[in-house]
């Protein structure tokens, strides 16, 4: 029996792979289903933008907060700019970002695509000669690769103005100080550190929501465990995946730990 | 023609068709019944290549598909028209572009004229032509099947139909009108296999009866046969038929 379990787990990691490869390269092979594409990016991009907007405004706010609280102390509340600069852009905007994606956009492909299986919906297109990795796959893919990347940039932008209204109106900070903390913080480094991860983030979640919902079976029971399955999996892998990127990057750019 | 040769299909650890062997001329009406989770759907899967058997041979037209690759299925596949439980229409698109999906995909060149006259065509066949711009959500469960049977036939010039349960889930009047279709269809020596349960609905379009119980074949003859079958199962089944007349 547990011969037959590690089986089926390798087997599914492995259709896992094949899934995920053949809904990247799908990208660069005709046809190309733009409409599905815009389709897709206007319910993952423009569809979650609200609550990331929400999500990231009271992140920022809270950071700062604590922050400030904590640096006092210190007597280095100036440093407040600096400190929320560098976590958001670097940690918490591409993580938060990533983690409220899958939530709202990652549920949603599980679910979407779960429902197809079980309506034979998807059986329907493989009659029909068309491939489902290029059809539902591939556009879910790339609009996550490209949706996310931009939804941090707007995250990120939202929560560093969270931390200014904290550190201005309530910690009684400069403004001014605050914003050229910020600006000094936007050097290469910390902006490619933070761009690099959505990207790959996105690709993560796309694929593992999608595998999840194509491999649906029994059912409202079926869909609800595909759909949990879609984002606890993908939580496990953005943080882990935050982890290693974060210690590559960090390896990559100089820095010293 | 269809050919099934001791296949053996598994569900995970769950056996559900087991050694059947049966054959099927592409002329033939042929029901499959058989009680919830027997394996009716997938012997329809099984036929389309959508998943392969654990072990045996199925051979569509003498050729062996089982192991075929999705491209080589492809041209399988052109043989059959086929119309899942519910339908399987997508819902994201109305009745013209779920019709039209097929022909958009198969026919690049068609003009947006030559595609709404054929949809209409298709649609009229079906008599659902006024239901064209509607959103799935918006037609009845009857107008689905009939818009699914549209769409199917929008795919190919089929040989042969395949239904998946057409009539569950309809009122009596729905269903009437859906085997009227399906035997309309067959016209040209066109054959279908049906699976279904319903076996009062069956005994109105099929001439052939194949009966599954616990993943095998235990019943495959005419109507006649089927009627004095002294299967306890098949008694089952015909006690639905009994009530309807005696009501």
């Amino acid at each position: 029996m547990e011969s037959i379990k590690i089986k089926e787990s390798i087997s599914n990691l492995q259709d896992f792979y094949i899934l995920s490869i053949r809904g990247l390269t799908g990208i660069f092979k005709r046809p190309f289903y733009s409409k599905d594409l815009i389709e897709q990016m206007d319910y993952a991009g423009a569809g979650s933008s609200v609550i990331i907007i929400l999500v990231s405004l009271f992140i920022g706010m809270a950071l700062s907060l604590q922050l400030s609280a904590e640096l006092s102390i210190l007597g280095l509340k100036m440093y407040t700019g600096k400190v929320v600069g560098i976590s958001v852009i670097r940690e918490i905007g591409p993580v938060t970002t990533a983690l409220v994606f899958t939530g709202r956009a990652g549920a949603g492909i599980a679910s979407e695509l779960g429902s197809m299986i079980l309506g034979h919906q998807v059986d329907t297109l493989r009659v029909f000669g068309v491939d489902p990795i290029k059809k539902l796959v591939t556009p879910r893919i790339l609009s996550s690769i490209i949706m996310l990347p931009v939804l941090t940039i707007i995250g990120d932008a939202v929560a560093l103005f969270g931390g200014y209204y904290i550190s201005v109106f309530v910690s009684h900070q400069s403004g001014t100080f605050y914003w050229s903390s910020i600006k000094d913080v936007l050097i290469f480094e910390n902006v490619f550190s933070g761009t690099v991860k959505p990207f790959i983030f996105g690709y993560l979640i796309a694929s593992i929501s999608c595998y999840m919902g194509l491999s649906t079976k029994g059912g409202a029971m079926g869909l609800r465990k595909s759909t949990t399955q879609a984002v606890v999996t993908s939580i496990i892998v953005i943080i882990i995946s935050d982890f290693i990127l974060t210690r590559v990057l960090l390896y990559m750019l100089g820095f010293s730990v | 023609m269809i050919i099934f040769d001791n296949v053996w299909f598994n569900y995970g650890s769950h056996q559900i068709l087991k050694d059947i062997s049966f054959s099927v001329n592409s002329n033939e009406r042929v029901t499959v019944l058989g009680g919830s989770g027997e394996g009716k759907t997938t012997i329809l899967r099984l036929i389309l290549g959508l998943v392969k058997p654990d072990s045996g041979k199925i051979f569509i037209n003498g050729e062996d598909i089982t192991d075929k690759t999705e491209d080589e299925l492809r041209q399988v596949r052109m043989n059959f028209s086929i119309v899942f439980q519910e339908g399987a229409l997508f819902d994201s698109l109305n009745v013209k572009e779920n019709v039209a999906f097929c022909l958009r995909e198969y026919n690049k060149t068609m003009s947006e004229d030559e595609l709404d006259s054929k949809v209409r065509e298709l649609l009229r066949i079906v008599g659902v032509e006024d239901a064209i711009e509607l959103m799935i959500e918006e037609l009845s469960g009857g107008m689905q099947r009939r818009v699914a049977i549209a769409r199917s036939l929008a795919a190919s010039e089929p040989k042969m139909f395949l239904y998946d349960e057409p009539t569950s889930g309809l009122d009596p009047i729905n269903a009437d009108n859906i085997c009227k279709l399906i035997l309309e269809l067959s016209q040209k020596e066109r054959g279908f296999i049906i699976v279904t349960h319903k076996v009062f609905d069956a005994l109105k379009v099929a001439d052939r009866f194949i009966f599954l119980k616990d993943g095998e074949v235990v019943f495959d003859g005419n109507k006649e046969k089927l009627v004095k079958a002294d299967i306890p199962d098949i008694k089952l089944f015909m006690e639905e038929l009994d009530f309807k007349i005696s009501i």
